[in-house]
């Protein structure tokens, strides 16, 4: 017998076997679709053009994906449009390439807490030394140019509303790559490498991996390494943290973030219809932390009145530790997926999510998932809603809520349809709520009666296609 | 169950009363066959007993080589022309055809021709080399045109389902028997057998298998509560001349038995056929079969 | 023990005895005959990364958590 991969023959040998029985019988069944399935399935199985999920035979998988968010409230709102192939080579060799794209725009919280009063902002406008030389309007917000000085973008926000910068808008492109093989005695060993781009940002990524089966192939123990690289464009320049948010242009253009982390994993086959997967992950970054358009209120001490809005300040090193567990069990007509997740990192923030679905299987090519994701997270240790002229200023605050304390539930649905034994399409939509006490203890003057929390909800569709090919 | 049941409990097909289970014997495919069914309902299991039985006497007739009638005999009487086959014939080809590229030809359907020749009864009648070698011409799938549905054999080339019917068999029995009933239930013809699951209180299924050096003895019990089992190799069926042991299974490459076989190797598999064809595969690998099951991860028991 | 034909006896001896097809006895998790399961798309952990990647794309821009099944970085500034 030619030099086939470990196991290969077998479990060929399992799938062809499995097959034969299945349709046979599917043959004589008289439910003309299980019929129809099954057959094809098993001509798929067998015929040489389609006979692709075997072992030591390359195909080929195609993955197209779109994905739609959408905020309530007129915020953000995203499409993402994903494209992978992945090409399998007949030793056990991978080969993946991914596209993707997405577009944002909508409103987004620029920082500051609401007031009982109107609250003008200026930032730059988008492009240094606009010609216009009279004001104009651009997306809700007024561009002015001033003899003499340099333009800026202002716009306002009406008493008692959260403040939201509407001018929001971006396009990402990036593509991701990857490679892996059996290399000696390891099952697996690959590298791989991707980069992202957007207008203000970047990123370059580049990662190795490992990974080993053991015990008849029940435990699978994987190492891998991740190194990043991002570098912040902002529009406007990059500001200095704590400083008044005056529209200028600044002369700092960009700011770089490292990152570097590994995921320690165990995959174990437990029992038949059991399996379990336990991660270790450690992640360092260090760099340029700051969202940076992103502004605090600094309020009068009594009254609660924004005095000024200044530039957020964030601490250059950031470590992260998560542990993640996670649970497929089948249990006869549904299979059940548990996980659990503790993060924590060196800013103070403890996070536990717990993630649950049900797969029903109704026929043999239509399923639906129900699911349900519970998320909670303590707050940074310098995040504020807003700082008062009382004291002098932290070294590192920021009010942005993805750094507070906050819960999410998500509720989702999932319905997946096989057009054969190699192709499927499914659609995958949930509801997302953030909610959190808007309400500090401390809360001072006006703000006492604000509701400070700026979460949001929101909805989402995510529908893809799969398809093998040979 | 005892010789002396009341009259009453005598239903047909004999349903016998085993422990926890009922049992029903048969005869057929050359072989004892047993259907056991965790259940003291005896009308459920006659139901299930009937459609057994009807099922394996079904695929015995259907490609059995001795009967004209067969799908096998109109094959391999068309003497070169193409034979148009229904669609489980289709699929057992394709299953076939498959495992021939996956054992790289060692598993080849179209090898049965060698038994006019070789004759495994125990005496010393080995044929001599010219009547090996007159007779390899009509061994080889490749030379085969299978078109799904149509099956061309050159004439005198002869295929046989030997090395697949009874663990299909074993595999089809069960799944009928699963249509009826969802209790839990074994499968065994002649010690290739098949289990629907594990026993209602999560217990595996105890099954004797016999030594394969004397007949009827015990070789010890194995339990199982998923899958197959299978075994290839008789060790009474060999030819014994100048004191050399000639194995029952014989290479389609040179019509000669496979050299250093395994006298027996019994393979634990999700269904009967991969077993069997596991262990047949395994034998046809002569001495490197325990390399071949380990390399495969193959559960396995061999007999040198 | 390194060599295939002992390995063989020891397990042929083993087998004679008893042998099992359920976890507790030496090796945890499955026999090969009973991966059925195991072998479905559905029981992959990667089988829908696209989508896990997309889901988790969401969530790392709205909250301060990320990783966990894989990589805590985002490749992209929305956080």
């Amino acid at each position: 017998m030619q030099l086939k991969k470990r196991g290969k023959v077998r479990e060929k040998l399992a799938a062809l076997s499995a097959g034969l029985i299945a349709a046979t019988m599917a043959a004589q069944v008289e439910k003309a679709e299980a019929q129809s399935y099954d057959t094809q399935y098993y001509q798929s199985l067998f015929s040489g053009k389609n006979d692709d999920f075997g072992p030591g035979v390359a195909y080929s998988q195609i993955d197209a994906a779109l994905l739609v968010y959408s905020e309530k409230g007129g915020r953000i709102t995203a499409i993402e449009p994903t494209l992978d192939l992945a090409v399998h080579g007949s030793k056990g060799e991978l080969l993946n390439f991914e596209l993707i794209a997405d577009a944002v725009s909508g409103a987004t919280p620029n920082g500051a807490v609401k007031a009982d009063i109107l609250q003008t902002f200026v930032t730059p406008v988008k492009t240094p030394g606009t010609s216009a030389t009279v004001t104009s309007a651009s997306g809700g917000a007024t561009i002015i140019h001033l003899p003499g000085q340099a333009a800026i973008r202002q716009y306002t926000v009406a008493a008692g509303l959260l403040p939201v910068d509407k001018g929001f808008k971006d396009h990402r492109g990036g593509f991701n790559f990857g490679y892996s093989q059996p290399v000696g005695w390891l099952t697996q060993l690959g590298f791989g490498a991707g980069y992202s781009l957007e207008t203000d940002y970047s990123a370059l990524t580049a990662n190795v991996h490992a990974a080993q089966n053991f015990n008849s192939n029940n435990t699978t123990v994987s190492l891998s390494l991740n190194a990043e690289h991002d570098t912040s464009t902002p529009y406007g320049g990059v500001p200095t943290a704590l400083t008044v948010m005056d529209g200028t242009w600044k002369a700092g253009k960009s700011k770089t973030k490292n990152q570097f982390g590994l995921v320690v994993g165990l995959t174990q086959a437990v029992t038949r219809n059991w399996l379990m997967q336990l991660n270790y992950a450690y992640d360092n970054q260090n760099g340029y932390q700051n969202d940076p358009y992103r502004i605090l209120s600094v309020v009068d001490n009594t009254t609660g009145e924004p005095l000024k809005y200044i530039y957020e300040s964030r601490p250059e090193k950031r470590t992260t530790q998560s542990v993640f567990w996670d649970n497929k069990i089948d249990i006869g007509p549904t299979l059940t997926d548990l996980s659990l997740r503790y993060f924590k990192d060196s800013w103070g923030i403890t996070s536990k999510t717990a993630e649950f679905s049900e797969r029903v299987d109704l026929s043999s090519r239509f399923y639906v998932e129900p699911s349900v994701r519970l998320y909670q997270q303590t707050a940074a240790n310098f995040f504020h809603y807003y700082l008062t002229n009382a004291a002098a200023l932290p070294t590192y605050a920021s009010s942005d809520i993805r750094l507070g304390k906050f819960t999410s539930v998500t509720y989702g649905a999932k319905v997946g349809y096989a057009l054969s034994g190699r192709t499927e399409v499914y659609l995958r939509g949930g509801y997302y709520s953030q909610t959190g006490s808007g309400h500090p203890a401390d809360a001072v003057g006006q703000l006492k009666g604000q509701d400070l929390f700026s979460g949001s909800k929101s909805l989402f569709a995510f529908a893809g296609y799969t398809w093998n090919f040979h | 169950m005892t010789a002396m049941a009341p009259v009453e409990n005598v239903v047909a097909p004999a349903i016998q009363r085993s422990g926890r289970d009922t049992l029903f014997l048969f005869h057929a495919m050359a072989t004892s066959c047993e259907l056991r069914i965790e259940t003291d309902d005896t009308a459920l299991s006659e139901r299930v007993a009937v459609a057994v039985e009807a099922e394996t006497r079904r695929i015995e007739q259907k490609f059995s080589r001795y009967r004209p009638d067969s799908i096998i005999s109109k094959i391999n009487a068309a003497a070169g022309s193409a034979i148009s086959v229904d669609t489980e014939t289709a699929m057992l080809l394709d299953f076939a055809a498959q495992c021939y590229a996956l054992s790289d030809g060692l598993f080849d359907i179209t090898s049965g021709v060698l038994r006019h020749i070789w004759r495994f009864d125990g005496s010393d009648r080995i044929p001599d080399k010219a009547e090996v070698a007159a007779i390899l011409p009509l061994i080889g799938w490749r030379k085969a045109i299978w078109q799904r549905p149509f099956l061309t054999l050159q004439a005198g080339m002869e295929i046989d389902f030997g090395g697949l019917a009874k663990e299909y068999a074993v595999d089809r029995a069960l799944a009928v028997a699963a249509q009826i009933t969802k209790l839990p239930a074994l499968v065994n013809f002649g010690g290739d057998l098949c289990v629907s699951g594990p026993r209602s209180d999560g217990t595996r299924w105890k099954v004797a298998i016999e030594s394969v050096e004397r007949a009827g003895a015990m070789e010890g019990m194995l339990e199982l509560s998923q899958g197959a089992l299978a075994t290839s190799g008789d060790a009474r069926r060999f030819l014994l001349k100048d004191g050399v042991r000639y194995g029952h299974i014989l290479s389609p490459k040179n019509g000669w038995p496979i050299e250093n076989a395994l006298r027996s190797v019994t393979v634990a598999a999700a269904t009967c056929v991969e077993a069997g064809m596991t262990a047949t595969m395994a034998i046809l690998q002569g001495k490197h079969a325990e390399r071949f099951l380990k390399r495969e991860a193959v559960q396995a028991w061999c007999v040198r | 023990m390194n060599n295939p034909i002992s390995k063989m006896a020891a397990r042929l001896l083993a087998g004679a005895l008893i042998v099992v097809a359920c976890s507790g006895c030496g090796t945890v998790g499955p026999q090969p005959w009973e991966k059925d399961l195991m072998a479905q798309k559905k029981m992959q952990v990667d089988a829908y990364a696209l989508e896990f990647a997309a889901i988790d794309h969401i969530y790392f821009s709205k909250e301060a958590s990320s990783g966990g099944r894989g990589f805590a970085g985002g490749g992209c500034g929305c956080n």
